[in-house]
């Protein structure tokens, strides 16, 4: 049975996700919250490969954007009366077939081996695929993609697809689902022994697993929710092109996956949330928004392998033995994030300065940053940047360790509370 | 329970940070705002941002001659797409949370077709909200023939037209006598590839197609030596390709580097970042191109080169694309005709409106909102008058006009069957 | 037959260029285990510093100065960043060297603009060293043959019959025994990748101005080489330079004899002029999908000999 308190959180989560469109009246942020749904299941079911599987895939996008041509396809093919017709509500379980379907063929050969190998022959099907989509125009209509109509009849109390805000409750649902039944499946004994194959497959193997097969299940199950995800979007944006299926796609997902933390169920949720969210908002303010998004990412790899969600679940078991010890370790904390704010605007004007003089539009040499008018082309902006960067980046030398000393200072003593 | 916790942490979060935005929509309509769809982040962010940077100059041309409606000033609003069709359709809703009723845009015609499309469904679901689509540079045929939609105009020649222009220039050169097509297998190069086809049978008979390829696009194609070899192999004088990018760039280079003895007309040849790749590889070889404007001309209106001069002295960039004139003005002068900025009244009102561009008079043809307008083609030369500048740098070289292609010989018939409101 | 022989010059000519960008990525794989995602970043920062570099010096500086600063730049990444990463794991160093590319390819943006930079093959070579087939070839195409055939030697000799390769192999194999008998295995791992880096940064300074030098490069190039050392059996030098020319030749038979699936639909009663699913399959040549053919050739590779063709295990 359940815990009732979980129940509790997950009916306020799924009263919020009702309550919050009808909040807000801007049709931008409603499409930024459709894409956060389609990436939330799209990066879960990347994480039963990287995560769960220990797969590392550079092509997943591949079976997200097999499956929305065929959702295109058969929405396509419905309007026409080629197809018989299925309620568009229905419609993500194509798509997830589809999905299933090229998990299941490419996947057989894919899942032969793990780690490094896997990921060179996921990037070279995701090649041969992106190359496909401009030579193949019957299935992938070419540069143009294949357009469609979501608004197919009227389904059950008037629904239609034609508003946003119906589009919007039809991904919710989905993502709800589809999070469900993905956290179920890692509590079930395929997902255990998808960690055993991760951890160690020589020892899965002598207690007589087979661990191609457990791989390939798992990714087979992997790119259905892939293609579930897949068959939303070409719902949503009632386009599919050929760059659903290409790197860029595969490289997004797998940072937002890797930035949220491999390691819970939640880190690529709230990866998904994360990134999703910036790229709308912030890649209207900086030109250099990818730079950062590498950064970040290669940040995490060096130093935060568990992602952010790896980040805040280091302080649980404080939390849950002696909540007061967080309090302790605030000013620690708070000095490191001072000294890294101090830093980092630094390091932002820096670049954004350097962006400017290299790739702007106009002669002037002045930049608005931070609401203040800096003129490039003096040196003053330059010095002063460079002397918060190094102040900065001198201040987090000193403050880091203290984080690392008042973490494990307060782990200490949490331990020592449970063990007495 | 903790997972559930961070959840419940974040959707909050969200909401809270929707609540902070979703209030700042509503604004008062004082200038007349085009919303320029490009992308102005990303690997192609400089044609985005030289787009925007034409756009805003061309509109400031209006600004100081008065504005529009007694008036009214003309603002450009920027939207990035990164060039990803999710982030135009995102784009196009902020458009519609604006209350933008124009937008322009011109690079990618797949992100075209997207506006064309949401434009289309949008303004039948919002008729008191609707959008013009004012198209600067995707000259993806169908968008004026089979695609046509009153929504939709476009001020640059399509590739049928370039094409027409190319070919009837061929024609004028008694030199040419084998052709070999070189195209990127996808629509837009299959699109060049059809229309070559058929306007060298009906123009220029006498020229022998000897070689029709089609290469996969994109910057995939590595090493261009065999198409050097078969080009060769071929006999060919002269190469027609629809080419652009590195797909260009890496074709020239090994053509000059080989020494191929072959005249190249393209439609990309002239574009500062085709330029900028080949650099001084380009005038070993006799490279042509085909656009509407370029300053060493000695007929070009005086207008036309005034701006163009103008432009270049603030940026220090070549003005290569009039068209984002044509398209600056001709909608000023349109809202005007129509006495206010309802994008129906500016929509009927731009229908055959005529504007006075540098080869002579443009018009924006009723039947099927493509404009009709003389082209020209000019060679890579190293004897110019004005070399070709980019952001300060000179590239030593420049356009030479080899001919004038007249109005009657860039218009083609359509097949739209335009739908008006 | 000429067309055969010609154009398996030409294959080779553009063989060994893909041969010299394997070489470095092969020699830090078969050295450290390491896949390095951000080589063909390295690759085009070779281009970039080498045009940087030509402009005031020439480019015989930048022949010399190019590879050596980025493979110091290696070195430094290697030593800074990519030791730290060492201990999550192979999978976590493929995913820093990804990232790594990431932030190069903005650097580059944020430095040298998103245009091409206008990186010419000297003139001094730009001479016609003799012509074929009605072709001419510069003395530049000779003389990147000849460097792509040193490095090879070099580093074939250096790895198998000098004392600093047995060292290296030594390292590898028997991290615990090398550094016992006093190497400094790190500090070997530190210059293996920075020269490996170098050699890429050697083929972006001849190839950076033929193939052209512009932020997309690197995305453009890096999978290409990936299968080269697949195919070639991870880690093994001569693998890499047997794929690299087969690739390379491939990849100009594809063209040169543009097969075509025409005759075989013709056969089953296909026409060209076939609407649907067909019609796209029917105009098929190999010419129009060389580019693709190498990724064909991979998962054909590792469907039927998953170790590559010299690899000593299964990838």
């Amino acid at each position: 049975m359940p815990d009732p308190r979980k129940l509790g959180i997950g009916a306020l989560i799924v009263a919020l996700l009702i309550v919050l469109p009808m909040m807000i009246s801007s049709s931008f942020a409603l499409s930024v919250m459709n894409q956060i749904g389609i990436a939330i299941i799209f990066a879960l079911a990347f994480n039963m490969l990287l995560g769960q599987g220990g797969m590392l895939s550079f092509g997943h996008a591949v079976y997200f954007g097999l499956a929305g041509f065929v959702t295109a396809h058969v929405i396509n093919g419905m309007h026409v009366d080629a197809f018989p017709y299925i309620p568009v509500t229905l419609i993500p379980l194509v798509g997830g077939i589809a999905g299933l379907f090229f998990g299941i063929v490419v996947g057989f050969v894919s899942t032969r081996r793990a780690g490094t190998a896997f990921a060179m022959i996921s990037l070279g099907f995701a090649e041969l695929v992106t190359g496909l989509t401009l030579i193949i125009v019957f299935f992938f209509g070419g540069e143009e993609g294949v357009q469609t109509d979501r608004w197919v009849r009227e389904e059950w109390f008037g629904i239609t697809y034609g508003p946003d805000i119906q589009v919007y409750y039809l991904i919710a649902a989905w993502c709800v689902i589809a999070a469900i039944l993905m956290y179920a499946l890692t509590r079930t004994p395929f997902g255990r022994m998808s960690n055993a194959v991760r951890d160690n497959p020589e020892r899965t193997q002598f207690i007589g697993y087979n661990t191609h097969r457990l791989r390939w299940l798992a990714f087979a199950l992997s790119s259905f929710f892939a293609g579930l995800a897949g068959a939303l979007h070409a719902i949503n944006v009632e386009h599919v092109g050929f760059e659903t299926v290409g790197l860029g796609q595969s490289a997004v997902i797998l940072i937002m996956v890797y930035i949220g933390g491999t390691g819970h169920f939640a880190g690529p949720i709230l990866g998904a949330i994360l990134i999703t969210l910036l790229n709308a908002y912030l890649s209207d303010v900086s030109p250099a928004w990818y730079l950062y998004l590498g950064l970040i990412f290669v940040l995490i790899v060096m130093f935060a392998p568990g992602g952010l969600a790896g980040l805040i679940m280091m302080h649980e078991p404080i939390r849950r033995t002696a909540p007061y010890l967080l309090w302790q370790m605030a000013p620690a904390y708070g000095a490191a994030l001072g000294t890294s704010l101090v830093g980092l605007a630094g390091a932002i004007g820096l670049i954004e300065m350097i962006y400017f003089r290299s790739t702007t539009v106009s002669l002037d040499s002045a930049l608005v940053l931070y609401g203040i008018e800096l003129d490039t082309g003096d040196i003053w902006p330059w010095l002063i940047c460079a002397a918060l960067g190094a102040a900065g980046g001198y201040g987090c030398k000193m403050t880091y360790p203290r984080v690392a000393e008042a973490y494990s200072a307060a782990m200490h003593e949490a331990r020592a509370l449970v063990t007495t | 329970m903790r997972i559930f916790g961070i959840l419940a942490c974040v959707v909050g979060l969200v909401a809270g940070g929707f609540f902070a935005t979703s209030n700042s929509s509503a604004h008062a309509v004082e200038t007349v705002k085009i919303g320029l769809i490009e992308p102005l982040s990303g690997p192609i962010a400089a044609v985005g941002t030289d787009a925007l940077q034409a756009m805003e100059t061309a509109a400031e041309q209006i600004n100081t001659s008065g504005g529009v409606l007694g008036g009214r000033m003309l603002e450009i609003v920027p939207l990035d797409n990164a060039m990803s069709a999710e982030k135009t359709t995102q784009q196009l809703k902020k458009a519609v949370d604006l209350g933008l009723s124009f937008i322009a845009q011109g690079i990618g015609s797949n992100h075209a077709l997207n506006i064309i499309q949401f434009i289309g469904k949008h303004n039948k679901r919002n008729p008191d909200k609707a959008m013009l689509f004012l198209n600067h540079s995707a000259i993806t045929t169908a968008f004026t023939n089979e695609l046509c939609s009153f929504w939709h105009f476009r001020f640059d020649a399509n590739v049928d037209m370039k094409v027409a222009g190319l070919v009837t220039q061929m024609g004028r050169d008694v030199g040419i006598k084998k052709v070999y097509m070189l195209n990127q297998n996808y629509a837009y190069g299959k699109s060049f590839q059809a229309a070559a086809h058929a306007l060298i049978k009906e123009r220029t008979p006498n020229i022998e197609i000897v070689g029709d390829e089609l290469i996969v696009p994109f910057g995939k194609t590595q090493d261009f030596t065999p198409f050097i070899a078969k080009i060769k192999a071929s006999g060919a004088d002269t190469v027609l390709t629809g080419n652009w990018g590195p797909d260009l760039v890496r074709l020239i280079k090994y053509a000059a580097g080989a020494n191929l003895p072959v005249q190249f007309y393209t439609i990309y040849g002239g574009l500062t970042s085709s330029v900028a790749g080949y650099g001084a590889d380009a005038h070993k070889i006799s490279l042509k191109q085909i656009n509407e404007y370029h300053e060493n001309d000695g007929n070009i209106a005086a207008d036309a080169l005034a701006f163009g001069n103008a432009y270049l002295e603030k940026y220090k960039d070549t003005w290569y694309s009039d068209r984002y004139r044509w398209l600056v003005g001709m909608l000023a002068a349109a809202i005007d005709k129509a006495g206010s900025d309802d994008p129906v009244a500016v929509g009927q009102a731009l229908e055959g409106l005529t504007f006075p561009g540098p080869l002579g008079e443009v018009q924006m043809r009723a039947s099927d909102h493509q404009i009709q307008t003389p082209l020209m083609v000019s060679s890579l030369s190293r004897d110019y008058k004005m070399p070709i500048m980019y952001k300060g740098n000179n590239f030593k070289i420049a356009f030479a006009t080899d001919g004038v292609i007249n109005r009657e010989d860039t218009t083609l018939p359509t097949t739209c069957d335009m739908q008006r409101p | 037959m000429e067309v055969f022989v010609f154009s398996l010059f030409n294959g080779v000519l553009y063989g060994m260029l893909l041969f010299l960008l394997a070489s470095g990525l092969t020699l830090i794989f078969s050295m450290m285990g390491v896949l390095n995602f951000a080589h063909a970043s390295f690759f085009m920062l070779g281009a970039y510093f080498a045009y940087q570099i030509s402009q005031p010096l020439g480019f015989w500086s930048a022949l010399i100065a190019a590879p050596i600063l980025v493979g110091l730049l290696g070195a430094a990444v290697e030593r800074y960043m990519l030791r730290p990463v060492h201990r999550f794991g192979h999978v976590a160093e493929l995913l820093f060297t990804f990232g790594l590319a990431f932030v190069i390819e903005e650097l580059v943006q944020m430095v040298w603009g998103k245009v091409p930079v206008p990186y010419d093959v000297p003139e001094s070579m730009n001479i016609t060293a003799f012509a074929w087939q009605g072709l001419d070839y510069s003395a530049y195409r000779l003389f990147m043959l000849v460097i792509s055939v040193g490095i090879f030697v070099a580093l074939f000799f250096g790895l198998t019959r000098t004392r600093i390769g047995l060292i290296i192999r030594a390292s590898l194999t028997h991290p615990h025994m090398a550094a016992a008998l006093g190497h400094d295995v790190p500090k070997i791992f530190m210059w293996t990748f920075g020269v490996g880096c170098a050699l890429a940064g050697i083929a972006g300074v001849i190839g950076g101005n033929v193939l052209g030098t512009e932020p997309g490069m690197a995305i453009q190039l890096g999978p290409i080489v990936f299968v080269v050392i697949v195919v070639g059996g991870l880690g093994s030098l001569s693998g890499a330079l047997i794929a690299s020319l087969f690739i390379g030749i491939l990849n100009n038979m594809a063209i040169s004899y543009d097969f075509s699936l025409y005759p075989i639909f013709k056969e089953l009663g296909v026409e060209r002029n076939v609407e649907g699913v067909l019609a796209d399959l029917v105009n098929l040549t190999t010419g129009s999908i060389a580019p693709l053919l190498p990724y064909l050739l991979l998962v054909l590779m590792l469907i039927f000999r998953p170790r590559g063709l010299f690899g000593m295990r299964d990838v």
